[in-house]
């Protein structure tokens, strides 16, 4: 069991698989505005992926995986509201 | 906008440099790719700003340049007509930051130069469909590597496919971006088991090792390389800042040298209380070190402000082609040294001297093309804008291969608007009758003509070089052409300064004029007509008072003179004064406003006590 609620955050723990994906979308659907939490996520699987890309819902937390950190969370966060430049 | 004109520029100068390379290599495909991206991101950001005409040219612009990327070959009247398009939009570019908007023909404009293009269809941007030819994101422009586009079935979940993890087994992902391969409808039908996704990546990993990677899913992936814009671009990051901050940053650096001079004093005085020689050692110490932290503190905020030369000689091509184009005549303008770095202030205040020199060289040194052909050139004109750094200067050089200056002649005009005696004017040797040009009131061309009869001589060029801390000279013989030559500072630097008492007064000498300083007694003086002279070495020199020289009171007789020796227009001179107090570094400030003018001031500065400083330049007070 990875996909978790509490209140109106969904916490995404452990490596998520394609069958998540339905719980994910889900739980979007009833919920609109939730948080999705990923600090403790080990992997998103594409389905998650897309429905997370699909619902844009926020996103907190920045799990320890390189890839996920660095990569794929950045690319979901910045396809629906590029960030400011850094100065 | 200041920003979007700046980098406007640029990008209008790289795509007409590849533009340029294209023409006579229509097959180069680093210039085709430069090109190409150069006017994908003028084109995206003329969508930020009101200015439709543009965006629509460039958009044909890249439309031609997409299907010359595809395979078609680029005919050079393609090239002619992307050039005169790019030279369109630094037209307007300039309009633009003149007036704020377009010029009103612009639209007639862009549909005449959409017309040049001939032949290829305008279609409506449409990125995301587009199965046959995958343009890489812009986002993707700076990076190196193999691109990757993967597009996985939309049953790709069910066949137990998860291309997420298919593209993080890519070897060294630099770059990811995840999009849907379709408008995803209304959420409330989602379906989160059909596949709506498009995968953009970019590895840094050699093509071979990317496509081992991917293999499974081959039929779903296409491939692009990604090449540095240019050697070295990708590694350099760059970050713009406003200008004025880094104004600020710098006078703060020069205040902070400032400061810290006073903390020798306070050592010092340290060291002289009781008990006090350990305290005034450590501060010294402490100094010495402050003291190098802020030299090079302001030796790297002086590097901060250095900009290479390119976007400003960029400008410049249109401009020669523009004055060649109304004169009727053939120029081609050859530049060299953009890379070369100098101080910001300089790159600011060269646009306008530079123009004009260039104009000149168009109007008046390269001839006519009749004349040209009769003298043996070819038809063509060439003209050479380069820089090449020397030591702690920067030399910019416009050279011209036309029919240089004749200093016959420029004596009988010299002669003719009234600036000179015809004795004088005759005797003068013939490089400093070339020089004559640089007179104020002097302009050589026999008509004045549309494009350089604008009120604006050479006296200008020559005082713009000297605001800038700098100098000009021109160089020709007639037939040989004509090389103007600009020597200018790369930076502001630390000035070494004397100061001396004049009076109540603190003044100050640039020491690099000051020689020696020496005691002269009474004895050593001689009266040499009205003025006195003293001997140096067996060397008379000759002797005035710097305080009648700043209109102080003549000081009481005394002993023996302090005087200051310095080199003056290869003279010796010297400055009797007061009192010798000091030596410091300082950041002298060039007078600006109502005493810019004001003869023998070099600038000032600010004293460690908050006192100002005024630096005398000795050649200029000597009468």
């Amino acid at each position: 069991m990875s996909v978790m609620q509490e209140g109106s955050v969904i916490r995404l723990e452990g490596p998520c698989r394609v069958e998540d994906a339905e719980t994910v979308v889900a739980l979007l659907q009833r919920m609109p505005g939730s948080t999705v939490d990923l600090t403790r996520c080990r992997g998103l699987h594409a389905a998650v992926v897309q429905a997370i890309l699909a619902f844009a819902p926020p996103l907190t937390g920045s799990p320890a995986e390189p890839f996920l950190r660095d990569l794929l969370i950045p690319s979901l966060a910045g396809e629906r509201q590029p960030l400011p430049p850094k100065i | 906008m200041t920003q979007f004109l700046a980098e406007g520029r640029e990008l209008v100068a790289g795509a007409a440099r590849d533009l340029a390379v294209l023409s006579r290599r229509p097959s180069d495909e680093a210039a085709l790719d430069g090109c190409f991206r150069a006017i994908h991101t003028l084109k995206g950001s003329t969508g930020l700003f009101d200015l439709a005409p543009m965006g629509l040219m460039l958009h044909a612009a890249e439309d031609l340049l997409a299907a010359i990327r595809a395979g078609r070959p680029g005919s050079p009247a393609d090239f002619a007509a992307l050039l005169e398009a790019v030279d369109q939009v630094d037209g307007w570019l300039d309009v633009l930051e003149r007036d704020g908007s377009l010029p009103a023909d612009a639209a007639q404009a862009a549909r005449d130069a959409v017309a040049r293009f001939g032949g290829v269809a305008i279609a409506p941007p449409s990125p995301a469909a587009e199965p046959g030819g995958w343009r890489t994101p812009p986002e993707f422009a700076a990076l190196v590597g193999t691109a990757i586009r993967y597009v996985p079935r939309a049953d790709a979940y069910f066949s137990g496919d998860d291309p997420i993890a298919i593209v993080a087994a890519v070897p060294a992902l630099t770059a990811l971006r995840i999009l849907p391969r379709e408008a995803w409808g209304p959420l409330e039908s989602y379906d989160p088991f059909a596949c709506n996704l498009v995968i953009e990546a970019v590895s840094a990993a050699a093509r071979p090792a990317v496509q081992a990677a991917l293999r499974l899913v081959a039929d779903q992936v296409e491939f692009a390389d990604l090449v540095p814009a240019e050697p070295g671009a990708a590694a350099r990051r760059t970050l713009r800042v406003d200008a004025a901050r880094v104004d600020r940053l710098a006078g703060l650096a020069d205040d902070l040298v400032v400061a810290k001079s006073a903390l020798a004093e306070l050592a010092a005085e340290a060291e002289k209380l009781v008990g006090g020689h350990i305290l005034g050692q450590s501060l010294r110490a402490r100094q010495a070190q402050i003291d190098r932290l802020v030299g090079d503190l302001h030796a790297t905020v002086g590097q901060v402000r250095l900009v290479p030369l390119a976007p400003l000689f960029g400008r410049f091509p249109r401009l020669a082609r523009d004055i060649a184009r109304a004169l009727g005549k053939s120029v081609a303008l050859e530049i060299e040294g953009g890379e070369v770095e100098v101080d910001k202030s300089v790159v600011d205040g060269l646009f306008d001297p530079l123009l004009h020199v260039l104009r000149n060289a168009v109007d008046h040194g390269v001839e006519a093309p009749a004349a040209r052909l009769a003298a043996g050139k070819p038809e063509e004109g060439v003209i050479r804008l380069t820089a090449r750094p020397d030591a702690d200067r920067v030399i910019i050089e416009v050279t011209d291969d036309g029919a240089g200056i004749d200093p016959a002649r420029i004596r009988v005009l010299a002669v003719e608007r009234g600036l000179l005696p015809r004795d004088v004017a005759n005797a003068l040797e013939d490089a400093a009758a070339v020089d004559l040009i640089f007179t104020p009131g002097f302009s050589t061309a026999a008509a004045v003509s549309e494009v350089s009869g604008r009120g604006v001589g050479m006296d200008v060029v020559r005082a713009a070089a000297a605001a800038l801390g700098g100098r000009v000279e021109v160089d020709a013989a007639p037939g040989r052409g004509t090389a103007v030559r600009f020597v200018l500072p790369v930076t502001t630097l630390l000035t070494k300064v004397m100061i001396v008492a004049c009076g109540p007064d603190r003044y100050g000498l640039a020491l690099d004029s000051v020689v020696e300083t020496t005691r002269v007694t009474p004895d050593r003086i001689r009266q040499v007509r009205a003025g006195r002279a003293f001997l140096l070495r067996d060397q008379p020199v000759p002797l005035v008072a710097l305080g009648a020289l700043v209109g102080a009171d003549a000081p009481p007789a005394r002993a023996a003179e302090r005087v200051v020796v310095a080199r003056v227009g290869g003279e010796l001179v010297g400055f009797a004064v007061d009192a010798i107090l000091d030596r410091m570094d300082a950041v002298v400030r060039p007078m600006t406003g109502l005493l810019a003018g004001a003869p023998g001031l070099m600038g000032t500065t600010l004293l460690a006590d908050g006192a100002v400083l005024m630096i005398l330049d000795p050649g200029e007070l000597l009468p």
